[in-house]
């Protein structure tokens, strides 16, 4: 490797790093995007924000058990009309008796998008998202009751410019409009 | 009243606005401004993104340096229970001060200010100018800091390795215009060739001795966030940070006038030599001050492309080749204007 | 370095107030220090001794995943190597698949390769990238932390995450190549390929950059090996020593690659280093997109777990989804190490199980942590101003050592 050690002489050093330096001032090179003006849509397979299909939900607790940080707790609910629950009487802890069952809330300010609970489940029933740029002003948006948590996440910046990120041979990374 | 004759007012009043207004403390002020944002936007554009932009998006974020300037001009004052309080409180203004007054010595015109007629304005600006660093080691010392404290150390060595080469620089181009006014080696400059055709090394070596003093990349040696947080600046908060952030800007721009007017031709093309405030010095100021401000653009610009020397490798270069480049411009102003002329 | 040659005993007579030695406290909330405290003895601007001062991101990841279940250490051992997620991942699984009896197809074997080299060229960026700024280019700062980006973009692509990909499960990977990856990964790594001669001009061979590493920080061969030294480090003080080549793990021992060593191991031979093997992963990138086998990403045992529902998302979508077996893991009784090669060197892992559904002992030992003597050893006798460049060259990174 000592081809690769050989020290450049300091003129042609200067020169060559002053040239590219005013290379890259020169040409259009910009790599960044212009958040939040434009946002990116991400590939089907990103781990955002997640919601979970009320009927198909089991209320089997698997994905409270396979939850790393613990962020998901089950609350106790009762199976109404059309398979959807409503909620179980004030107080009521445990799910016992007649149409009870529970139901996975996700604790925002644990949770680590690991999607373990996701692929846990035996029937499929969290509905993933690719938001991922919520912010939460109160603290008690973190931790939403189940019907807050039920309503799909949405996507901040709705006016912005929908762009794809490619990969780009001049700049490394590019955008096309989406879809 | 009669007493006081009326042309000495409109001098007067000539001379505040050469003071404040052009090319005084408003034009710093916007000079220094668009310089930062420049910097900025140079770099941010080596390293291939936007730089400054939502304070101001239709303007490239070009007011990004006065939304910080209004911020520090907010924020809390902070002076460290032992510090030195009265130097801490008065160095960066007085480094301020200094490098601004110095402004007085640079005439950007063959129209030049009558309240501090002189012919060796060459030697007052520099003077003034060589001044300013001892305000940045008060800085320093002041603060009770180590870090501030190395910082000024540094400072302190720097400024002796490279004030003998800068000042032999300029006693090159003195050589060769045989004056101390910058207006009269303008004018020589204008009836023969710019300084830089006529001495290149001591253009070089007045670039380096910029670079250093002003402590632009490669020689940002003070400042080493690496090493020494912010070196003098490691206690500053508020107006006096920005102040003594602002300082350097300054002297980039007192420096980037000295070396318009000694080595580019001062107000080149514009030959009209006439006393007279629009073409005597408007014209060829605002010529004087792009040139200038070409000059700052291209000191800055090497921000994007330089690591920092380290603090012996600066002052051993200082005292060898920079030197040896100094000693050699002047034997070749000498040699020049002995065979030449 | 300085001729003259301090007697550490000496060190015990500094004067507190420093009368003798001026002692800085650089950290742990400074610019060049990261989550550390390093005291430094100075004597003018020389470093008479340095003292790193860790511990102050120890965020107990042994504890805390010996009372998990087996499978939540996953996202644990990641958030401490962050540069390194995949490699700790790894680390992790192979010792757990160890202890399980299971081994992965070899599809899955080479998607674990893919992930992990794509992933040591983003934490060699990060390392070029955080020594730059800590000599004063943010240019180099920048660009590496940008080119960062389409190496990440794959790995979004692939594992839908950007950084902490939890990708590697026992028994295999969590998704199949997507569509387009092979033509994006080409992509990028010719870009990739094209930025290494912009990074030579404007940092490798840049004269200030050449002036400030050369001959700093020299670390010998024999120092290195006395040391514990590992990773690029290691290598760059010209010892021939790769997990990935002398006990190779999940595809390595089928691509051919080379292991990139240098002579004087000063600070610029371990930058050369990364580059080095910045250029090795690209063609071991190429070379096992080409030649990954067909067949499914997951071991038989964990497949014939699963219920219809995640089978049909497995032929659909290509992704694993867990089976009960997942959370309720009970490795047999038994103890198990395995070692990785990670972008700052090997990791090392040892757990022992005594069939119960948590670890009964985890221990790990990072990269950074066996890296750490080089402080105390090199920077003596060097300039205030070479630290920064000592600590920068290493690629230390202090969450990883304290874990």
């Amino acid at each position: 490797m000592s081809e690769v050690r050989k020290p450049r002489d300091p003129v042609t050093g200067h020169v060559k790093a002053l040239a590219k330096g005013f290379k890259y001032l020169v040409e259009p090179n910009r790599m960044t995007l212009d958040y939040p003006a434009e946002t990116m849509k991400l590939p089907p397979n990103y781990r955002g924000f997640f919601t979970v299909d009320d009927k198909k939900c089991i209320g089997c607790s698997m994905c409270e058990m396979v939850c790393p940080p613990e962020a998901i707790t089950m609350v106790p609910r009762i199976i109404g009309e059309g398979g959807k629950t409503i909620p179980a009487p004030e107080g009521e802890k445990e799910a016992k008796g007649p149409k009870r069952t529970k139901r996975p809330v996700v604790n925002w300010g644990k949770c680590i998008f690991c999607y373990f609970c996701v692929d846990v489940c035996p029937v499929d029933a969290f509905i993933p998202t690719q938001v991922h740029d919520l912010a939460f002003e109160k603290d008690s948006e973190y931790r939403p009751s189940y019907e807050e948590y039920l309503k799909p996440p949405e996507e901040p910046y709705k006016n912005a410019k929908k762009v794809v990120s490619k990969a780009d041979l001049k700049r490394g990374v590019g955008y096309d409009p989406a879809p | 009243m009669g007493i006081i004759p009326i042309p000495l007012i409109i001098w007067l009043i000539e001379d505040l606005l050469y003071l404040i207004i052009f090319p005084g403390l408003v034009t710093i002020l916007v000079i220094v401004i668009v310089i930062i944002w420049l910097e900025r936007k140079i770099a941010a554009k080596v390293q291939m993104r936007f730089g400054p932009l939502w304070v101001s998006k239709k303007i490239g974020g070009a007011l990004q340096s006065l939304a910080d300037l209004l911020r520090y001009s907010f924020q809390e004052v902070i002076i460290p229970e032992k510090a030195d309080k009265l130097a801490f409180i008065l160095a960066p203004g007085l480094m301020f001060a200094f490098a601004t007054i110095a402004l007085i010595f640079i005439p950007v015109g063959p129209y030049y200010s009558v309240l501090f007629p002189s012919y060796y304005t060459i030697l007052f600006s520099l003077a003034l100018i060589i001044i300013t660093p001892i305000f940045a080691i008060t800085v320093g010392w002041a603060s009770d800091n180590k870090f501030s404290f190395i910082g000024a150390l540094r400072e302190g060595f720097l400024l002796i390795s490279y004030e003998v080469p800068f000042l032999l620089s300029v006693v090159s181009m003195i050589i060769i215009f045989r004056t101390y006014d910058y207006i009269s080696a303008v004018q020589s400059q204008l009836s023969f060739l710019p300084g830089i055709i006529l001495n290149p090394l001591a253009a070089l070596t007045m670039l380096i001795v910029m670079i250093r003093t002003t402590g632009r990349f490669p020689f940002d040696i003070t400042e080493a966030d690496s090493e020494l947080v912010l070196g003098l600046y490691t206690e500053y908060s508020a107006l006096f940070f920005g102040v003594g952030m602002a300082t350097p800007y300054v002297e980039l721009y007192n420096f980037s006038l000295i070396f318009s007017l000694l080595f580019l031709g001062g107000w080149w093309p514009f030959t009209l030599n006439v006393m007279n405030p629009i073409y005597g010095l408007i014209l060829p100021g605002i010529i004087v001050v792009i040139k200038a401000f070409i000059v700052m653009a291209i000191l800055v610009f090497l921000r994007a492309v330089y690591p920092r020397y380290r603090l012996d490798q600066a002052v051993r270069s200082g005292w060898s080749y920079v030197l040896l480049l100094s000693v050699l411009s002047v034997i070749l102003s000498v040699g020049e204007v002995v065979f030449l002329r | 370095m300085n001729e003259k040659v301090y007697n550490i005993d000496d060190l015990q007579n500094i004067n507190v107030d420093g009368e003798k030695y001026i002692i800085l406290q650089i950290g742990p909330s400074h610019p060049g220090s990261g989550h550390m405290r390093i005291k430094v003895w100075l004597d003018g601007d020389i470093i008479v001794k340095v003292d790193p001062d860790i511990g102050f991101v120890h965020r107990t990841s042994e504890w805390l995943s010996e009372r998990r279940e087996w499978i939540k250490a996953v996202p644990i051992v990641e958030r401490i190597m962050l540069p390194d997620t995949v490699h700790a991942n790894l680390a992790y699984v192979l010792t757990v698949e160890k202890l399980l009896g299971i081994e992965p197809p070899p599809r899955a074997q080479y998607l674990r390769s893919l992930v992990a080299e794509i992933n040591r060229i983003t934490s060699h960026l990060y390392g070029i990238g955080i020594f730059g700024i800590f000599l004063g280019s943010s240019t180099v700062y920048m660009w590496a932390f940008g080119d960062r980006e389409p190496f990440i973009d794959l790995m979004e692509m692939l594992t839908g995450a950007r950084i902490t990909t939890s990708y590697i499960i026992p028994g295999g990977v969590r998704w199949d190549l997507p569509n387009g990856f092979k033509e994006r990964a080409e992509t990028v790594l010719q870009y990739m390929e094209r930025r290494l001669k912009d990074y030579e001009d404007i940092w490798v061979k840049n004269p200030v950059v050449q002036a400030r590493t050369i001959n700093v920080g020299t670390l010998k061969k024999e120092d290195a090996i006395a040391l514990g030294v590992v990773g690029p480090n290691l290598r760059a003080s010209g010892v021939y020593y790769d997990t990935r080549k002398h006990q190779p793990y999940a595809a390595y021992s089928n691509i051919d690659f080379e292991v990139p060593t240098m002579k004087n191991g000063d600070s610029y031979d371990r930058l050369l280093i990364r580059v080095e093997e910045i250029k090795q992963s690209i063609r071991m990138i190429r070379q096992i997109l080409k030649d990954i086998p067909e067949g499914k990403i997951v071991a038989d045992q964990i497949y014939n777990q699963l219920n219809p529902v995640m089978k049909k998302n497995y032929e659909e979508k290509k992704r694993v989804m867990f089976p009960a077996f997942m959370i309720h893991m009970r490795p047999p009784a038994g103890e198990a190490a395995a070692k990785v090669e990670a972008g700052r060197g090997e990791i090392f892992f040892y757990i022992k199980s005594t069939g119960d559904k948590y670890p009964y002992r985890f221990r790990w030992v990072t990269p950074s942590f066996r890296n750490l003597p080089y402080f105390t050893h090199v920077a003596v006798g060097h300039r205030l101003a070479d630290l920064p460049t000592i600590y920068g060259s290493i690629d230390y990174f202090p969450p990883e050592a304290d874990r």
